[in-house]
């Protein structure tokens, strides 16, 4: 049972560029949309929405990978993973996230190997440095 | 509407171990598909009935708003697109929503029996308060106070900040009712060993342990003992609905919105710094000196949040609108500051090379957000950005790019942008 994401994507985004062309003139830029300012002296800008990602309803539409599934139990215990999907974070801080949810919020401490896994998931999609 | 509905599973189940949403369920449909049954229609307005209603779950309250942009489900954080913020009251349908933690059973049911607040700690009479005692021992006020979450704005800092990506819109302004803080803090009499508050509700933390808080803010006492922190039984000329607080609410204007503490139960006058759930660590604390965006700060530089900065949204247009070359368009907004009244509002259609002044309206009263208008006339046919900047009483204005990167994202008020395309 895959259901993809990406297969409703390829209809979606093939109807909506038959749209685009005759409302091209229209189409209003976002000076707001959520991505950095352009003004700001930032380094790298991550690319939010640009590129459509492959997620797994059935884990709560978190990014198909490694550590997919051991990351949605890990989580839901306490939130959903709609938190978890607006993040773009540096390393250190998905690792300070980490303790701050052990000693802090009462999350069940798994054992190492599974606490590796999940980090690494989250450094690798949810990540503001790659 | 209708994902809602869907959503909920049918009212089939003997549910052994989950008696109470199963009866909140099975209320509140019988009383909504009663109705309609009896009048043998739809209820047009059912979802605005059930903002009031006894007996909701969880997963109802969205279905109560109307337009607003759902961040997360659990807990159930949602942000307000600037446009349907025009109202000069935020009703209802329109406020944000930011949950630390799970809503209480009493709130959901709307059942405030027995609710009593205590304040204790450095007092010299500890109090046990019923609402009745509040509503009839103190001067009932009404004042318009704006809220904003501390985070607003974090969705543009870079690198990103953990927590809820707000953009502009967990802001709202609505009329509240009740009476003073300091009225109820003198009342029990506030001792020279007073240095700040901690505010305590009933919400359930989200991990179920029943021995955790959610959150328990504070303020220093000197900004508790300020005439304009209310502590509010009414929203709007309503019971503060269920989302919102019900029964009782802190409202501490002009500091970030989680020192408002919903579903308040208790206010114990501290000797020292609060020291409650989220106001250690990174939680509502900005770097104590200036840091480079990702810089890693030690938890020890890190310092309370007090004043929310100075900011402005423009509400209408929508972003995107269209306007007729050379004629005159009303752009129209408001302002706010946590250092109280706004001095000014500029508005530029030229990515701030010129700047106009727009009319500014006064407050209602302190820290209620103000209107600015400014009719602009964009010259010729193609895409322009207005762009808006509030000014402060103490002259500090609103930045044009996003202001100290800070590992959580608190205090962005960049100025406001809508596009505008000339035709």
């Amino acid at each position: 049972m895959t259901k993809l994401k990406f297969i409703a994507c390829a209809s979606l985004c093939a109807g909506a560029a038959l749209v685009a062309v005759s409302a091209m003139a229209q189409q209003p830029f976002d000076p707001m949309r959520p991505a950095p300012n352009p003004l700001a002296p930032t380094l790298s800008a991550p690319q939010s929405g640009t590129t459509e990602i492959a997620t797994d309803p059935e884990l709560g539409d978190l990014p198909i990978g490694v550590g997919a599934e051991d990351t949605y139990y890990q989580c839901i215990a306490c939130h959903s993973t709609a938190i978890i999907r607006q993040q773009r974070l540096t390393d250190a801080r998905w690792d300070y996230l980490w303790d701050w949810m052990i000693t802090e919020q009462g999350m069940y401490e798994p054992d190492d190997e599974t606490k590796a896994i999940v980090l690494e998931y989250l450094k690798t999609h949810f990540s503001s440095e790659r | 509407m209708s994902d809602r509905i869907q959503n909920e599973p049918t009212i089939d189940s003997e549910a052994g171990n989950s008696a109470e949403p199963t009866r909140r369920k099975f209320l509140k449909h019988t009383g909504l598909t009663a109705m309609g049954a009896y009048a043998g229609l739809a209820i047009p307005f059912g979802e605005n009935l059930a903002a009031f209603a006894q007996g909701m779950d969880e997963s109802d309250i969205m279905g109560t708003k109307e337009g607003l942009t759902l961040l997360g489900d659990r807990p159930l954080n949602a942000e307000t697109p600037a446009h349907l913020l025009d109202d000069d009251i935020t009703p209802y349908k329109h406020f944000f929503i930011r949950n630390n933690g799970g809503i209480p059973g009493t709130a959901l049911d709307m059942n405030a029996e027995g609710w009593t607040l205590t304040i204790d700690g450095e007092v010299d009479t500890p109090l046990e308060l019923s609402l009745a005692d509040l509503q009839e021992n103190f001067e009932v006020v009404t004042r318009r106070l704006v809220l904003e979450c501390g985070g607003n704005g974090r969705a543009y800092f870079n690198p990103g900040a953990s927590g809820n990506q707000w953009t502009t819109g967990a802001v709202g302004c609505a009329d509240w009712t009740g009476v003073r803080l300091s009225d109820v803090l003198n009342a029990a009499g506030v001792k020279d060993s007073a240095v700040y508050t901690g505010h305590y509700g009933n919400d359930p933390h989200l991990s179920g342990d029943p021995e955790k808080v959610a959150i328990s803010r504070g303020v220093p006492i000197e900004k508790a003992m300020e005439p304009d922190a209310i502590i509010a039984w009414e929203m709007n000329g309503e019971p503060v609905p269920a989302v919102h607080g019900f029964p009782l609410r802190l409202i501490v204007p002009g500091y970030p919105g989680s020192a408002s503490q919903k579903f308040l139960t208790r206010i114990s006058v501290r000797d020292q710094e609060h020291d409650g759930a989220k106001m250690t660590g990174y939680s509502y604390r900005l770097p104590a000196y200036p840091v480079a965006p990702g810089t890693e700060v030690p938890e020890e530089d890190m310092v309370v949040m007090t004043d929310m900065p100075v900011k402005s949204l423009i509400t209408f247009p929508q972003s995107g609108t269209q306007a007729s070359v050379g004629e005159a368009t009303e752009v129209r907004g408001h302002a706010w500051a946590g250092s109280g009244d706004i001095a000014s509002v500029d508005v530029s259609i030229d990515f701030g090379a010129t700047w106009t002044a727009a009319q500014l309206e006064p407050a209602m009263n302190k820290f209620a957000w103000q209107r600015f208008r400014a009719d602009l006339t964009l010259p010729q046919a193609g895409y322009y950005e207005v762009w808006a900047r509030a000014t402060d009483m103490n002259g500090v204005a609103q930045p044009p790019v996003v202001p100290g990167w800070n590992p959580r994202g608190y205090g962005n008020n960049m100025q406001h942008r809508i596009a505008m395309i000339a035709t």
